[in-house]
């Protein structure tokens, strides 16, 4: 018997914000691992970027993520200190526990903001001048988005390695006996991205030269 | 002044108080708790060792009966108990256990196959049934034939006690926490409920209720060095002393713990003994088999305490800033059992004493205790001259614990004992009818107020000083060994303090809302008498029986003092008025040696064969 | 001669009108094994009776002396002053009604949120005195005991972001005491009813993961373990609709669903 109340719809918010943090999360990694190996070689860019477009997987996928992110925010904002006095209540609260965890909220909260709006500049740029190649990303670089990739990049992956890490903790797939060494391979794991990330960029800015 | 009407009134909301009303609830009527702190910070809760009652699951258990129970129970009260209450609890134990395992106890349960088990420091392998898997287990407790003590770990009243409280909300009791009973109200015939202090508003309001049950726990804060919490100020008992008309029975009989850890008086568990740990003197040498080669360790509470003093006193005693102390070594039982079925005591050594049990000896030392004495009660748990005035607990004197209760038998106490007299609190209530005086409740409160009026007149001495002077005479002259000099000299010191009390005086002044300085203030004049109580009944009884030992008086003296002290306080007194009673109706273990504590003894008459009864009862008990 | 040591205590007495919130400043001299217990009741003693805190067992039993200490909620009582700098800060826990400087009403607010979870066995079973007791494997009631430990001193509440801004969350204890009925098998509840109580924003859906309670746990109970099998259980069970049956069961890994 299948039956849906109101009720269960709103308790399923719950559900569906780790769903599709989840499979955001999927799509961060694997984004990053292909825009990455422009490290190895530009060319093997320019054939993934052309086959995603062949395929019409770029052209489908970029509105569906962008229309999860815009979900994915609606539904985890029922959590963001939106309301008078919250936000001044969690800081000062942040401030007197020195509490690393609490911290680490709001820095979720910070870049999901960011993410939020980088993700439409993002997505709006490059799909604005198809086809993707590393060229035409280099250019927009040298056009000044370097700045803003500088604070997307990092937002990105920060925001996505906590969420991994706290989807982990909140249903207890991370438990205490195991939380410090999932804490690490989180922190490595998002350091090797940001890494990736860095010498993914520093490659591509070259290349404008 | 705010009034509060119901049923029943539980001055207490510990394991008795919630016991009781949990039975009145059940049979449908209005029960309102009061209690200073929030139940569930009752100090109940501090329980960590467990309840003894002979279910004989346990393979070092088996054979185990209410009558054997029975005869543990006598021999530790080294015959000053009740015996026909000692049988009622004996009895009812078992069912008592198994209705809070009903209730959602975790009690630790028997496992089958072979264990290893310690008994003074020495393993020993034994297997339990594969029949009695997943029944009720028990451990050792000093002063038992049987491994009778059912337990959780070792936060046994922590767990009894959340379990009692989680049933009070389904049956929706009403607790009103952070009050504070000051008088009882009564036309010197009924007892018609009490008036208490808010302690949120500083107010005072009035409880009115057919029966009003005392269940505060004891008085153990007379002492400085106790293990009891901040709240065992005795509130309860001294309300009824006040009456003029309640007797407080036995208030000498006080236990000393052989394990209060130095410096902080915290209790680690007699489970630990019971699971095989050992005392050791400053030679790491044990000493406790020299004195008692059978039970060495595991002898009644007030047996080793004494068998500790003695030893220190000669000279054997480790020496420490806080003054001298003997060792409690419990590390051969190994990490795994420390940190499960020691947990508590675990955590107590780390934080407060910075020593790992589990390589490291703990410093410990006998420490005021528990309180046998209390409110005389008949066996309905139903007080000595007021109607409709119950206590049960600690708080009581029911009389199953006699000169010493041995370890097990007052967490066992709570729950037996809250079933047997909530059944009869409820009994009560069914033939009754009360007419509600106004007069009493305005004189009652009228006298409360004037005692708040009188200390914010004051201009003697502050209550802490006064408190601290009392409970400096009660450890010099009136601890564990005790002779009549020191006891006179008590009593006449004590005698002076109750007189500063009259002009006791409030350093913060007029405070709205909380005021704990007032609270304290309130209640020291109560505790001083409280403390005379305890002193003269001691100088009075000249003889050594269980926890009251006199050096002057050596021998049990079966051939004049087998019977209980009853104290009274008549108004304008600066003593309290002695009265004794036979300590139990009938016989059905009669006097002898207990087995161990190598006591001498005057052998009182025989005993007629009228009074002699045999335990099993011609009709069984009701459950 | 031992530390000098500075306590700033906050002060404020909601009862009287002309009292205003601020911290006082009282110095002690520090002795061998003092406790927060010990330093508060000489300064209460010896300097200030107006001073107002609450302790019973003085133990770490009872959990009556919740406080914020230095930034961070614990137990007063069995805080070593030898474990603190010099300067010592004092608050009471937020979250709870403020009584009189140190002192919160935990009392009602725990009394409150455990009439909401129903903190109770819920059985039909009635209890029969001359039965043998129901039989329970050992280790099952070593685990009840476990998550019965917690001593409701409201750290966790205090030290939670989520119960900071949102009034209603009830909180890692009383998901944690849920939990301990949830795993007994004394109470017939199941996942529906469990998810009626708690499958909510101000149930479990209000946790944010923040592990602060598990952090501040003066009796180091796994409360985010529970958090986390209690809010797998309800989220599974909010979804039953969508999933397929045999795909919740494995999902529920550490209990089977109630029979």
């Amino acid at each position: 018997m299948i039956t849906s109340s109101p009720r269960d719809l709103r308790s399923r918010l719950d559900f569906w914000q780790a769903l599709s943090g989840a499979i955001l999360a999927l799509f961060v990694c694997v984004h990053l691992v292909l825009e990455g190996s422009v490290v190895i070689s530009p060319e093997i860019t320019n054939t993934i970027g052309w086959l995603m477009e062949e395929t019409y997987v770029a052209q489908i996928a970029a509105p569906i993520i962008i229309l999860l992110i815009v979900f994915h925010f609606w539904i985890a904002a029922r959590k963001m200190p939106f309301r008078a006095g919250e936000l001044e209540i969690f800081w000062d609260h942040s401030r007197a526990l020195k509490d690393l965890d609490t911290w680490l909220w709001l820095v979720q909260v910070f870049t999901a903001v960011v993410i939020l709006v980088g993700a439409f500049f993002h997505v709006f740029t490059v799909m604005a001048d198809l086809p993707i190649t590393v060229v035409e990303s280099s250019k927009r670089l040298h056009m000044g988005w370097w700045l803003f990739y500088v604070l997307f990049l990092p937002c990105t992956i920060l925001h996505t390695g906590i969420g991994i890490y706290r989807i982990g903790v909140k249903f207890g797939i991370i438990d205490k006996a195991r939380r410090i060494f999932w804490r690490k391979v989180i922190w490595a794991a998002m350091a090797c991205y940001l890494a990736l990330g860095i010498c993914a960029l520093t490659r591509v800015w070259l290349i404008g030269y | 002044m705010q009034v509060h009407y119901s049923d029943v009134l539980c001055m207490g909301a510990g394991l008795a108080g919630e016991r009781v009303a949990v039975e009145a609830a059940q049979a449908g009527y209005k029960v309102i708790c009061l209690s200073v702190v929030p139940p569930r910070r009752s100090h109940s809760s501090a329980a960590q060792g467990g309840m003894q009652a002979a279910l004989g699951n346990s393979v070092m258990g088996e054979g185990d009966s209410p009558h054997i129970h029975f005869n543990d129970t006598v021999k530790g009260s080294d015959w000053g108990c009740d015996q026909e209450v000692a049988r009622m609890f004996a009895e009812t134990a078992p069912i008592a256990m198994r209705e809070m395992a009903w209730m959602g106890v975790p009690w630790n349960r028997v496992v089958p196959g072979e264990h290893t088990y310690f008994k003074g420091g020495k393993p020993f392998q034994a297997v339990e049934k594969k029949e009695k898997e997943g029944l009720i287990t028990s451990r050792a407790f000093g002063g038992t034939a049987k491994w009778r003590t059912c337990y959780t770990s070792d936060g046994t009243g922590h767990a009894v006690l959340f379990t009692l409280d989680n049933r009070m909300l389904q049956l929706g009791v009403e607790v009103h926490d952070r009050m504070q009973a000051e008088a009882l109200i009564h036309d010197g015939e009924r007892c018609m409920g009490v008036i208490a202090r808010n302690l949120r508003t500083g107010e005072l309001e009035a409880y009115v209720a057919r029966a009003t049950l005392i269940a505060t726990g004891g008085f153990g804060r007379i002492y400085r060095a106790t293990t009891n919490a901040v709240i065992c100020d005795g509130g309860g008992q001294i309300t009824a002393l006040d009456t003029g008309i309640v007797p407080l029975g036995n208030m000498e009989a006080v236990q000393f713990h052989p394990t209060g850890t130095v410096p902080t008086d915290i209790l680690v568990t007699e489970g630990c003994r019971g699971d095989g740990g050992t005392l050791l003197d400053v030679n790491e040498y044990r000493f406790m088999p020299d004195y008692e080669p059978e039970k060495a360790e595991l002898a009644s509470r007030d047996v080793v305490s004494r068998r500790m003093t003695e030893h220190m006193r000669k000279g054997l005693g480790v020496k420490s800033p806080y003054g001298d102390h003997l060792w409690l070594d419990i590390r051969h039982l190994g990490e795994k059992h420390i940190t499960t079925n020691l947990r508590e005591v675990y955590d107590i050594c780390r934080h407060f004493l910075g020593v790992n049990p589990i390589n490291q000896l703990i410093p410990v030392r006998p420490t005021q205790h528990y309180s046998m004495g209390g409110v005389r009660v008949n066996k309905d748990g139903h007080a000595y001259g007021l109607k409709g005035l119950f206590a049960a607990g600690e708080a009581a004197c029911w009389d199953m614990h006699g000169f010493n209760r041995l370890g097990g038998n007052s967490l066992a106490e709570t729950v037996v004992a809250g079933r047997i007299v909530g059944k009869k609190v409820v009994e009560f209530l069914e033939g009754d009818s009360m007419t509600f005086k106004t007069d009493s409740m305005n004189q009652a409160a009228a006298g409360v107020q004037e005692r708040i009026d009188n200390l914010r007149r004051g201009t003697g001495e502050d209550c802490y000083t006064l408190r601290n002077a009392m409970q400096d005479v009660m450890m010099e002259d009136v601890g564990i060994f005790r002779n009549g000099k020191d006891l006179q000299s008590g009593v006449d010191k004590l005698q002076d303090i109750l007189e500063r009390t009259k002009n006791m005086r409030l350093a913060g002044k007029n405070l709205k809302g909380e005021d704990a300085e007032l609270g304290l203030a309130l209640r020291v004049p109560g505790m001083v008498r409280l403390a005379l109580c305890v002193a003269y009944g001691a100088l009075q009884r000249t003889e050594s029986r269980g926890a009251h030992a006199r050096e002057d008086y050596p021998e049990r003296n079966d051939r004049d003092w087998l019977k209980r002290t009853l104290a009274t306080w008549k108004p304008g007194d600066s003593l309290p008025t002695l009265n004794y009673e036979d300590a139990t109706p009938f016989f059905i273990l009669p006097p002898g040696d207990r087995g161990y504590g190598g006591g001498k003894l005057i052998p009182g008459p025989e005993i007629p064969a009228d009074k002699l009864v045999p335990f099993d009862q011609p009709e069984a008990q009701e459950a | 001669m031992g530390r000098m040591l500075t306590f700033e205590i906050f002060r404020y007495n909601p009862a009287d009108p002309a009292s205003k919130p601020h911290l006082q400043t009282y110095t002690l001299e520090e002795q061998p094994s003092m406790t927060l217990f010990i330093a508060l009741n000489r300064i209460r003693e010896e300097q200030d009776p107006t001073l107002q805190f609450d302790f019973c067992c003085r133990a770490g039993i009872c959990g009556s002396c919740g406080m914020v200490i230095n930034g961070k909620p614990g137990l007063a009582c069995h805080t070593q002053t030898a474990d603190l700098p010099d300067r010592i800060t004092l608050y009471p826990l937020p979250v709870f009604k403020l009584l009189g400087d140190l002192s919160v009403d935990t009392g009602v607010w725990f009394r409150d949120v455990g009439k909401k979870i129903e903190s109770w066995i819920h059985t039909n079973v009635q209890f029969d005195p001359k039965a043998q007791e129901e039989r329970m494997d050992n280790e099952l009631s070593l685990k009840i005991f476990e998550l019965d430990r917690c001593v409701e001193c409201g750290c966790c509440v205090a030290a939670c972001g989520t119960a900071r801004m949102k009034e209603d969350f009830i909180g890692a204890t009383a998901i944690n005491r849920l939990a301990r009925f949830y795993i007994d098998p004394r109470d017939k509840r199941d996942a529906a009813d469990f998810y009626d109580l708690v499958g909510n924003d101000q149930g479990v859906f209000g946790c944010m993961g923040l592990l602060a309670c598990d952090n501040v746990c003066p009796k180091q109970i796994p409360l985010h373990d529970q958090l986390g099998i209690m809010r797998r259980m309800v989220t599974l069970e909010s979804v039953k609709a969508i999933i397929p049956e045999f795909v919740r069961k494995k999902l529920m890994g550490c209990k089977s669903i109630k029979a």
